[in-house]
């Protein structure tokens, strides 16, 4: 039940970014067009495509996340044995964990500072835009927790301990780290 | 009474801009008047970060001054908005007396209510126009030409207005644009059109002047509340020593700018009393569009303190 | 010491198998620590302020143009193309890979989707001929390097904001000395592939010449889309990556007609992943490189290596050296983010030339792509071809050799950058 809810709130994040990249893709275009075709350009494009590219960078960040998307250098951890690797993974989970927290926690703070300013050209409130850090943090936060909560536990699969060593990995990873 | 402070001072514009003198004549008033212990350390090229972050991260404490343009601001302070009302200023000293006079007094009340503390207000210069098409002497002849404009409201309504296709760009690619012929003219002060090279690109300059927009020597609140009352006045009156250093080097380096550019083969007009009254009243619809977002005290009381100093 | 912390802080993270991004982040915490001025708020404030770029757009749209293109059978044709070309000659196969390569690099911004076109089919096709299997898969690992020195390239975008140097001009000044490495390549298999004993390719005649070149001409017009529409100053690197994109979908979808609808979910989906992959990666750069300014950490270094300021070209001699160490074991967006900050100060105190730096800078970088033991291109060949990766390897080294040659001479010889980059400027 609970499997299938997450599973049901990433396939929202993943439609979420495709109309987002879809979207800012199509705003840029129009754009380019108009000031050729009709010698106008919409001021409001400009901003909006900034945000949502804001938007997908982050959002996308948790679900890169979630899939082990980060590139991390592996040629140290690739030299050790599965305990050696768990411990590893403990460490580096723990600093992933205070890096998000804080990450979290900072915007949270700023937040009022964000309110209280809006957008040049659309007047939105910068809330909507920089806020999406706590979105991030926090979700990344509770991945990396879930993942320590199982290593403590003994309950990690060796599929993530290979992707943490990073083997097995996909074209479509290679391509990201080029 | 003084303590060790270490003042990071964040700029978006080059070290060899005239702030650079400004803060240099700061920074020795600061060492007489605190035996060396307030240092400026200033940050050029927004080595860290732009104009708007390093305003926000003044709000929330993290870092403790920044010099900036205005129009950045206008998100945060909508008053500020005031500033890009195209041709407002007449002369630099019309613009001089109303900010370091009771406007700008106004203008730091609101300014300190969003967690800032101006210090002075410092000059960026008028904003004259370039372009490669025709000498610009009346507002038609800006109708069909490309310009690249800030990416604000004001500046892009003002042209639009006239008649010009207003594109915002980033900065960094306003040389290649004007040299491929992408856009036809930019807006900029003279300092900047000579340091950017640009007259090499452009056949016209015209002295516009169709905005003013002030420097702001802004202090983070939260630390400055933190200071002595002896640092505090150390910084507000160096801040006014740097400033008038800062004008006077900007004065003379807008002569030799503009001589430079000249030299370079780029044609130079100025508007004639008749031209800038016509484009002044042409423009009363951009006022009017953001009397409200500005606020129409705001507008309504510089407008009657220039009306006085004009009489 | 400053700057101890930052290096033993980042590596030591690294190290550990924390992803690059939040290696960085982590050694901006450790900075705030070490400098007494901890404050989540610098934190969030930069990683946030690093996605508010409009320049940084240009990134996913020609991701998205990429993956279109090799979706909608664009780098087929433009294989075909070159077999139709320079198949017939001895060492022709060889040849067909560099030529293909140049013409993908101007088309594409990432060495690994270059690569994985061109071995997925060139390879096969080498093997059957009679040539030397890991050589072959080298020089294609070491032909796909070269999109990111020619535009479009992620690595020029990524660079030209972290540096703040007009990527218009990184552009233009990338397509010469991408050139060369092709040249250099060719060159070098010409000499160490003379003796595999090979059945060349019959010569294509006028007419499926002609044809070859029709069914390419939708993928060839690409190129001048992109460095035509920039050069002209008709758009904006953004905008020309845009308009690539839209270009792209519109060949695949109605001229080529090999993309689906259907699949242009996942392409759009695995885009917008990838995007945000490097961006994170660039938001959690501005962190640390916030922390590297606000510590002066530039000016200790220059402390340091005060002789070698005056004479520049020793400086970009030992930087290229220390770029090439990094190389080896870091990836190619990592190692641009982290050393850019820290360089580029002193670059511009010795007074060479930004653009210059920048193009030698990435050259190094994308050489580093097939550098052991971390090489990314060398996995790609290695996982498309099905060759042990240690073969791969061993395969690359001449071509290694050479591109790392045609590095330094550009070292040697600035001009060799400069003076085309003014013709194409
Ligand atoms: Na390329
Ligand atoms: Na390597």
């Amino acid at each position: 039940m609970i499997k299938t809810l997450i599973d049901l709130f990433y396939r929202f994040l993943n439609i979420l970014l495709v109309l987002m990249l879809a979207g800012m893709a199509l705003m840029v275009f129009v754009n380019v067009v108009m000031r050729y075709a009709a010698n106008s350009g919409i001021d409001l494009s400009e901003e909006m495509s900034r945000y949502f590219f804001v938007w997908i960078t982050f959002v996308g960040a948790i679900v890169a996340h979630r899939e082990h998307l980060h590139l991390g250098v592996e040629t140290l951890v690739t030299h050790f044995g599965r305990k050696g690797r768990l411990v590893l993974m403990g460490i580096s989970n723990a600093i992933v964990l205070l890096c998000s927290g804080i990450f979290f926690w900072g915007t949270w703070v700023q937040l009022p500072i964000n309110a209280s300013m809006v957008a040049p050209v659309s007047g939105l409130s910068m809330g909507w835009v920089y806020g999406i850090g706590m979105f991030t943090g926090g979700g990344i936060f509770l991945i990396t927790l879930e993942r320590l909560v199982r290593l403590a536990l003994g309950r990690i699969t060796d599929e993530e301990i290979a992707a943490f060593a990073g083997e097995n990995l996909t074209l479509e990873q290679m391509a990201e780290r080029t | 009474e003084f303590n060790a402070r270490n003042i990071r001072v964040s700029n978006g514009i080059n070290a060899d801009h005239p702030v650079g003198n400004g803060i240099q004549a700061m920074q020795k008033c600061l060492d007489e008047k605190s035996g060396g212990k307030l240092k400026l350390t200033a940050f050029w090229g927004g080595a860290l970060g732009g104009d708007l972050q390093a305003t926000q991260a003044l709000r929330s404490g993290v870092q403790e001054a920044v010099v900036t343009s205005s129009s950045p601001l206008v998100g945060i302070v909508p008053a500020l908005g005031v500033f890009d009302l195209p041709f407002l200023f007449a002369s630099a000293d019309e613009a001089y007396k109303v900010m370091d006079g009771e406007f700008g007094d106004m203008l730091n009340k609101k300014l300190d209510d969003a967690g800032l503390v101006n210090l002075a207000y410092w000059e960026n210069g008028f904003r004259n126009l370039s372009n490669s098409k025709r000498p610009v002497t009346k507002w038609e002849d800006l109708e069909g030409m490309k310009v690249r404009v800030m990416q604000n409201n004001v500046f892009l309504d003002t042209f639009k207005n006239f008649g010009a296709n207003a594109t915002p760009m980033a900065f960094g690619e306003v040389f290649s644009a004007l040299e491929t012929k992408a856009i036809d003219a930019q807006e900029n002060p003279y300092v900047t059109i000579d340091t950017s090279k640009f007259y090499e690109v452009q056949a016209y300059v015209s002295e516009t002047k169709h905005a003013y927009t002030p420097f702001l020597f802004l202090f983070s609140k939260a630390i400055f509340n933190t200071y002595t009352a002896d640092e505090q006045k150390a910084l507000r009156d160096c801040a006014a020593v740097g400033r008038d250093v800062e004008r006077s080097v900007i004065a003379d380096l807008n002569k030799t700018s503009l001589e430079k550019i000249q030299a370079a083969g780029v044609k130079f007009n100025t508007l004639s009393p008749e031209e800038h009254k016509r484009i002044l009243e042409k423009s009363q619809v951009v006022y009017e569009k953001h009397k409200a977002d500005i606020g129409p005290d705001v507008v309504d009381s510089v407008q009657k303190i220039l009306a006085d100093l004009r009489k | 010491m400053t700057l101890l912390v930052f290096v033993g802080s980042l590596l030591g993270a690294m190290a550990v198998g924390v992803p690059v991004a939040f290696s960085l982040m982590f050694c901006g915490v450790v900075l705030m620590w070490f400098m007494g001025m901890f404050n989540s708020q610098i934190i969030a404030q930069n990683m946030i302020a690093g996605a508010d770029t409009f320049t940084l757009l240009a990134i996913p749209f020609f991701i998205l143009a990429g993956e279109l293109m090799n979706s909608g059978g664009l780098s087929r044709r433009i294989i075909d193309f070159a077999i139709a070309c320079v198949g017939h000659i001895r060492g022709g196969l060889g040849i067909v890979a560099i030529v293909a390569a140049l013409i993908m690099s101007s088309i594409s911004g990432s060495a690994a989707a270059d690569t994985a076109a061109l071995a997925a089919i060139l390879i096969p096709m080498m093997a059957k001929a009679g040539y030397n299997v890991p050589r072959s898969g080298g020089l294609i690992a070491a032909g796909g390097i070269i999109a990111p020195v020619i535009p479009p390239s992620m690595a020029f975008i990524v660079f030209g904001v972290a540096a703040n140097v007009s990527i218009t001009k990184l552009f233009m000044a990338g397509i010469f000395p991408g050139f060369l490495m092709g040249v250099s390549l060719i060159i070098t298999w010409l000499i160490v592939a003379r003796k595999d004993n090979v059945q060349p390719l019959p010569k294509a005649s006028a007419k499926e010449r002609v044809t070859a070149t029709g069914r390419a001409a939708w993928a060839l017009g690409m190129p001048v889309i992109i460095l035509g529409g920039i050069k002209a100053g008709v758009v904006t690197p953004t905008e020309a990556a845009v308009v690539a994109a839209a270009y792209a979908l519109f060949v695949g979808l109605f001229i080529y007609r090999e993309l689906k609808v259907s699949d242009l979910m996942h392409v759009f989906l695995s885009a917008a992943k990838t995007t945000a992959v490097i961006m994170f990666l660039v938001c959690a750069a501005l962190v640390s490189s916030w922390l590297i300014t606000a510590a002066n950490i530039p000016a200790e270094i220059t402390g340091y290596i005060e002789p070698l300021i005056d004479n520049p070209k020793i400086l970009m001699f030992a930087i290229m050296i220390l770029v090439l160490v990094v190389g080896t074991a870091l990836d190619l967006t990592p190692t641009i983010l982290i050393l850019t900050p820290v360089l580029m100060p002193i670059i511009k105190q010795a007074g060479i030339d930004p653009v210059y730096f920048g193009v030698l800078f990435i050259m190094n970088n994308s050489i580093g792509l097939i550098t052991p033991p971390v090489g990314v291109v060398l996995n790609v060949v290695s996982g498309v071809a099905r060759i042990p990766l240690g073969r791969v390897t061993a395969g690359v080294w001449p071509f290694l050799l050479a591109e790392t040659i045609v590095l330094f001479l550009l070292v040697l010889f600035p001009d060799l950058v400069l003076v085309p980059a003014s013709w194409l400027h």
